[in-house]
Parts: C-alpha cells; structure tokens; sequence
C-alpha cells in the first residue's frame, strides 16, 4: 500500500495511470492533508530540480586531452608503420630471391644417372660463372643484409606479442 | 556551430581521428561527470581523478558505443563502474544504506564559505550539503533523476538495477535527502539563537 507522500511523488513525476491521476488530482482538490503535503513536495521538488552541478578545475578538459595525446603518441608507433610498406618490403625481397634461385637453376646443368640434361645455349649467350656469384663479396653482403633484416623483424615480431600477452 | 553538433556527431568525428570533437564532448558533460564522482569520493581531488579516468575509458571504448542507449546514459554506466571500483579500492560499504555507522564524513567545504553569513547561504547550498551527506548511493540517484535528464528505465540501466527498484531508492532518498536537509537547517537556526 502506498503512502500519501508516495503517491504525492508518483504524482509530481507523473509515474501515474490517467485514473491514478485523476484520483490523486480530486484529492488535492479536496483533502486538506493531501493539498498541504502535495504543495510541500511540489516545493522541495523544485529545489531539487535547481540544484547546482560542482565545477571541475579550469584545466580538466585539458588534463583528460593531455593524456589521451600522451597515450596516443605512445601507442602509434607501432600503428603508425603502414602494412602495406611491410608488404611491399617483403614481396621485392620475395621476389628477388626466387628471381636469382630460378635464374641459378635454370644455368644449372643438372646430370642423372638415367639422361643426360644437355642444354645447348646459342653462342652469344654467356653464361655466368655461378661458383663466382656464390663466392662474390656482392652475394655475401646480400645473404648479411637478409640476415639482419630477418632477426630486425623476429624481433619486432616478438616485441608486439609481448605486451599483448601482458594485457 | 561546434556546440549545436549533437553527441552522435562528435562521437563520429571522434572516431575519424577529431580529438578537438572529443574534447568539446567533455566539456558538455564534464560538470555532470565530476559532479556524479563527487558524491561517491566527497573529495574534490579523488572526483577529478575519478571523472579523468572516466572520459580516458570512454575514449578508449568509443568504438564500441553503439548508440542503442544515450551517450549520456552510456557514461554514466562508466562514472558509476569506476566510482564503485574507486570506493571498493578506498573500503567504503556502500552497501549497507541504512547503516549510520557507515554514514561517510564530508569533507568540510565550509571554509570557502567562512566569509559569508548564515543568511546569505542560499538554499542552493544548504541542499548540496545535505546531499553530500547521503550515501553514494542515495546521492547518485537523486543527481541523475533531477540533473542527468534521466528516466528511472535509464537511471536503471546506468545502476543495473530494475526500474521498480529505482523508483524505492528515489522514494527513499528523496526522504533521507529532506530529513537531513530540515536538520541542517535546523541546526544553523539554533546556532543564530
């Protein structure tokens, strides 16, 4: 069972049916204790309804986009590299590879025991020596120059999977 | 032109990399942010703490806003999870509302008001006092009905309670909330006897 003061809210929040409504309205109307407390409710209610919000500092909005910036800055560094400069890194490199391993075995000349591969280049066509490619200090530089970049992004690789494990 | 943007506009231009949008997000709720912190902390320094923290996480989870519910009402889910870790953290029952023995000190804001008189309090004041005497609980509800522009459904979700149990508390604290304001003022009229 409700209260006056219950009902009286109800009433002020317009939490009502139509019929509660219209009852409660009569009542009012009529019953002084009714008009009394509506009039005290109604009273507080607008106090209530005027209270003041509390300020923060003048800096807040500055302090909250402060740290965001500080934790954007942070963060992008990793999202800042484009995969697509990644991709293209390793596609040239990809493709490089298989271009001098099908250019190696193409001048290879391959004998088995059951045939014999003989291939007959035209005259102009020379080949190079391919002990020296192996044994130049270009292909060298090259093999240290993939070696470098292998462990440079195994270690990124792992470096990223780290804080993930850690969140 | 910026502050005529609805939510829904700044949230969107938020998240196609508009920080300046955020920002003008905070200032039109930050005053309600604090405000809600600081009935839980009573602590001007904790609720600014409290709120920062509360628009870092906002900003974070933007994304995932999907706008089935009001931004407001979506933030204020997060004022009132942070609060609650931020009182759980500080070991304050918050539970036990009717416990007195519980009842949380305010901090003394009077100092600022020293150099006024008794009659110059406005109302205003003697009512933010006494609701900053109510517990967390009973305060959150009574801002959030007559300050956050929130329905008691809303109210609900924001407190992951039921509506009907919403409407109670507000009941309820709208009477604690009038017995402590009468006593207050009670006591500053014996004091100028």
């Amino acid at each position: 069972m409700n209260t006056i003061e219950e009902e009286l809210w109800n009433y002020i929040d317009g939490n009502c049916t139509p019929a509660e409504q219209d009852t409660i309205a009569l009542l009012i109307e009529q019953d002084e204790a009714y008009s009394k407390k509506y009039q005290e409710l109604l009273q507080l209610n607008l106090e209530f309804t005027a209270m003041e919000l509390d300020e923060p500092s003048m800096a807040f909005t500055y302090n909250v986009m402060e740290t965001i910036r500080t934790e954007n800055a942070r963060q992008p560094l990793k999202a800042a590299i484009d995969k697509r400069i990644i991709i293209g890194i390793a596609v040239f490199f990809v493709f490089t590879i298989l271009a001098l391993l099908v250019f190696t075995f193409a001048n290879t000349h391959s004998q088995l025991s059951a045939f014999d591969v003989n291939v007959k280049l035209p005259a102009t066509v020379k080949l190079p020596n391919v002990a020296n490619i192996f044994t130049s200090p270009v292909f060298k530089w090259f093999i240290m120059f993939d070696v470098v970049l292998a462990l440079f992004l195994s270690d990124s690789y792992l470096r990223r999977k780290k804080p993930t494990k850690q969140a | 032109m910026q502050s005529k943007l609805s939510d829904i506009d700044l949230i969107e231009q938020t998240l196609a990399g508009n920080q300046s949008a955020y920002a003008d997000l905070v200032k039109r709720h930050q005053r309600f942010v604090f405000t809600l912190a600081l009935r839980f902390s009573k602590n001007r320094e904790d609720a600014e703490e409290i709120a920062q923290d509360c628009f870092i996480k906002a900003y974070r989870a933007l994304a995932t806003y999907g706008g089935q519910s009001k931004f407001s009402t979506w933030l204020y889910t997060i004022v009132y999870n942070t609060a609650m870790t931020f009182l759980r953290k500080k070991r304050i029952a918050t539970d036990s509302i009717d416990d007195e023995a519980t009842f949380i000190q305010v901090e003394n804001n009077e100092s600022a008001y020293d150099a006024y008189n008794v009659e110059n309090k406005s109302r205003s004041f003697y009512l933010n006092q006494a609701i900053a005497q109510l517990l967390p609980d009973d305060a959150t509800i009574i801002t959030l009905f007559y300050k956050g522009e929130q329905s008691l459904e809303e109210i609900a979700q924001t407190l992951g309670m039921e509506a009907n149990t919403v409407k109670v508390k507000l009941f309820r604290a709208r009477q604690r909330l009038k017995d402590k304001l009468e006593r207050n003022l009670k006591h500053e009229v014996k004091e100028l006897i």
